[in-house]
């Protein structure tokens, strides 16, 4: 092992997590080599998406001033969709955009490669084109990665390489993915001229909207979203591949069908599908993390350590992945040349409330992976709508009758009961 | 041991390069940038003569002001040093204009035993540099080259001609321009793309050529660029692999913007 080529820490996987962890430990003058398997960071990203800004503001305050941005979401809102009619709950808040707390709409490939250019600026070594095939380990430890014939050495090993992380795998922290612990998405970037999308969405320059999707799956377990660039528009679906096979459906079909549903389709139309990408989410939450995030000389983050989160509301990635490169950083740093730094680590997560948030959060995926969540509530929602608006001259019925009318045509007093219930304990 | 230079162009990837069927206008708006394909093998061939004699490999390129994201590729692909001129001049630039400032670059150099360069670019493909840069150097040129020694000073390069393959020896400095199956460029591995990092880049000014301005106006202007449609396309593809076929199909729709 010559000492020339030992690094203080190898990054692999040039995404937020990576590049976050790489810029904070050679801002404090640490000697690291990120290690990208596109041509360039960001080419294998397909996420569409938004980044809270608090989580770059760990980084590096004013940073994300120059990062290219797509639009600021002022405008939250939540889409309850049935087969031809739909309730959005639309709210707005203009303070949203101008300091913490805010977030903007991203495209990651432009993204993911100005944070890795970032992170080269601060004296990291960017690697990109390569593929690490394995992790080299001396008496349990792990000490440096392989690629091809060439192998490299480092006082710690961050993995950040996404969500089928291979190389947690190789250090047996993770099994392969199980169907059940992850979900699929498909997501589409519909381009079309900003002033259509700021007529449509209710936005004026440089505003955003960012939409959650309930219902609109055909049944199958999961959701969508919308997200509003610059001049694009990013439409998805995270579904359940379980229940996929189960309805015996296709992703594409899925978010085809949703693209056509007359709600979507009035947003989107006339646009010119630019992208079209899927890919694995580690959605289920803290219940679908590791059990263990660190080896002696290994730190996981991001995607790999399964640090995303679906709130129902909004869905949650991109910051965590940030915060918990910038923990994996810290934890380095204040350990100076040690391999064994799982332990600072983790207390960086909790001091970060990564991990306190995604506990609080870890019972909601079973919440959203209740059937009437997605299918039975949307719809008695949109029926009691249609109830309420619908006007045809004949006698209408009172109204505490007929909703408890259309109530009891979806569901019964038990099962309100109890999703009420699991909703409460979830949330307590 | 040889001095070679090897000169390369950076060049939007005609893969993302789609063709809007209403006015047959190029949309380019969404292209990154590569080395050229044809300069690639000439780096390559120029990296393995040195491995093979020793020596050392120098590279030179010419382009816009965004021609330094190159730098770490083509260093990584084995020259042990590059110098580059990014100048808005590129935009306009013909052969004419381009080999004169190669040229200038050379001799600001002094003298090399072999220059490479691709037979063509991945762009305009006119097949001129290399000639013109021989003619202003006042060496010879070899064209269409697919297998290249090097024999003390002397130089022998195989042509390919049609069906026909023609072998020629040069004394002293040439230009070489090379054809794709000369070789298989290398994928860098981590060692040669860390060891690129730490190698030298000079940036030359336009104005420190001392060009006259002559010497940089094209004389060939482009007036427009658009897409040719054909009635039928008729590609086959007919590797002996399928995965190989497939991926030349699936490259091919693309570049179409048909998927």
């Amino acid at each position: 092992m010559s000492e020339e080529e030992k690094f203080d820490a190898i990054i692999i996987g040039a995404g937020p997590a990576g590049a976050a962890c790489a810029y904070v430990l050679a801002k404090e003058g640490k000697n690291v080599i990120l290690i990208e398997r596109g041509a360039t960071a960001g080419e294998k990203n397909v996420t569409g998406g938004r980044l809270y800004t608090y989580a770059m503001e760990l980084v590096e305050p004013g940073l994300y001033k120059e990062a290219p941005m797509q639009r600021k979401v002022v405008r939250e809102q939540i889409m309850m969709m049935s087969a031809n009619s739909a309730i959005t709950a639309d709210y707005v808040n203009y303070d949203f955009g101008t300091e913490v707390p805010q977030s903007f709409t991203v495209l990651r490939t432009p993204f993911d490669e100005w944070f890795a250019a970032q992170a080269e600026e601060q004296g990291v070594m960017l690697a990109c084109g390569i593929l690490v095939e394995d992790l080299i380990e001396r008496d349990g430890k792990v000490v440096g990665v392989r690629a091809g014939d060439d192998e490299i050495y480092a006082d710690v090993v961050v993995a950040a390489d996404g969500v089928n992380s291979f190389i947690a795998q190789k250090a047996g922290l993770r099994d392969d993915i199980s169907s059940h612990a992850v979900a699929v998405g498909a997501k589409e970037i519909i381009e079309l001229p900003s002033r259509v999308i700021e007529d449509r969405f209710n936005l004026t320059g440089d505003e955003g909207a960012a939409r959650m999707l309930v219902g609109g799956t055909d049944g199958v377990l999961g959701g969508g979203f919308m997200y509003t660039n610059s001049n694009s528009i990013s439409l998805g679906v995270v579904l359940s591949p379980e229940d996929l096979a189960r309805h015996g459906k296709k992703i594409h079909e899925i978010l085809q069908d949703l693209k056509m549903h007359p709600a979507i389709y009035s947003l989107i139309k006339d646009g010119t599908t630019v992208e079209y990408g899927a890919h694995l989410v580690p959605e289920i939450g803290f219940s679908g993390m590791p059990k263990k995030l660190y080896r002696n000389g290994l730190l996981v983050v991001g995607d790999a350590a399964g640090m995303c989160m679906n709130t129902g509301t909004i869905l949650r990635g991109i910051d965590l992945a940030i915060v918990s490169g910038v923990a994996a950083a810290r934890a380095i740093l204040a350990n100076k040349g040690a391999s064994d730094v799982g332990a600072a680590y983790m207390q960086q997560l909790e001091e970060l409330q990564l991990l306190p948030t995604m506990r609080l959060y870890s019972k909601y995926h079973e919440i959203l992976s209740n059937p009437r969540m997605i299918s039975t509530y949307p719809n008695m929602a949109n029926e009691i709508m249609k109830m309420i608006f619908g006007v045809d001259g004949t006698l209408p019925k009172r109204i505490d009758k007929a909703m408890l009318g259309i109530v009891k045509r979806h569901v019964t007093f038990g099962q309100i009961v109890a999703d009420g219930w699991k909703g409460f304990k979830a949330t307590t | 041991m040889p001095k070679v230079l090897v000169c390369y162009k950076w060049v939007l990837d005609e893969q993302d390069i789609k063709i809007n069927l209403g006015d047959l206008s190029l949309d380019s708006s969404r292209a990154k940038y590569k080395i050229s394909d044809y300069d690639k093998n000439a780096i390559e061939e120029a990296t393995l003569l040195i491995e093979a004699h020793g020596g050392n490999v120098d590279a030179l390129t010419f382009g816009s002001d965004k021609v330094k994201q190159s730098l770490k590729d083509a260093l990584s692909r084995g020259p042990g040093s590059v110098q580059w001129i990014g100048d808005a001049a590129f935009e306009q630039a013909d052969a004419f204009v381009t080999a004169n400032v190669l040229a200038a670059a050379i001799r600001k150099n002094g003298t090399y035993d072999l220059i490479l360069c691709g037979e063509g670019s991945a762009d305009s493909y006119n097949q001129q540099v290399a000639p013109r840069l021989a003619a202003l150097l006042e060496i010879p040129a070899i064209t269409f080259v697919q297998k290249l020694c090097m024999d003390g000073s002397r130089t022998i390069a195989t042509r390919k001609l049609g069906d026909c393959t023609e072998v020629v020896e040069v004394e002293g400095p040439a230009v070489i321009s090379v054809l794709p199956e000369i070789n298989k460029p290398r994928i860098p591995s981590l060692k040669q793309v860390m060891a690129a990092a730490k190698k030298p880049s000079q940036e030359i000014k336009l104005v420190e050529l001392e060009l006259s301005a002559d010497d940089i106006i094209p004389k060939t202007v482009s007036v427009s660029v658009k897409g040719y449609i054909m009635n039928r396309k008729n590609i086959l593809f007919k590797e002996a692999s399928h995965a190989d076929n497939v991926a030349k199909l699936v490259a091919s729709l693309a570049q179409e913007g048909l998927c």
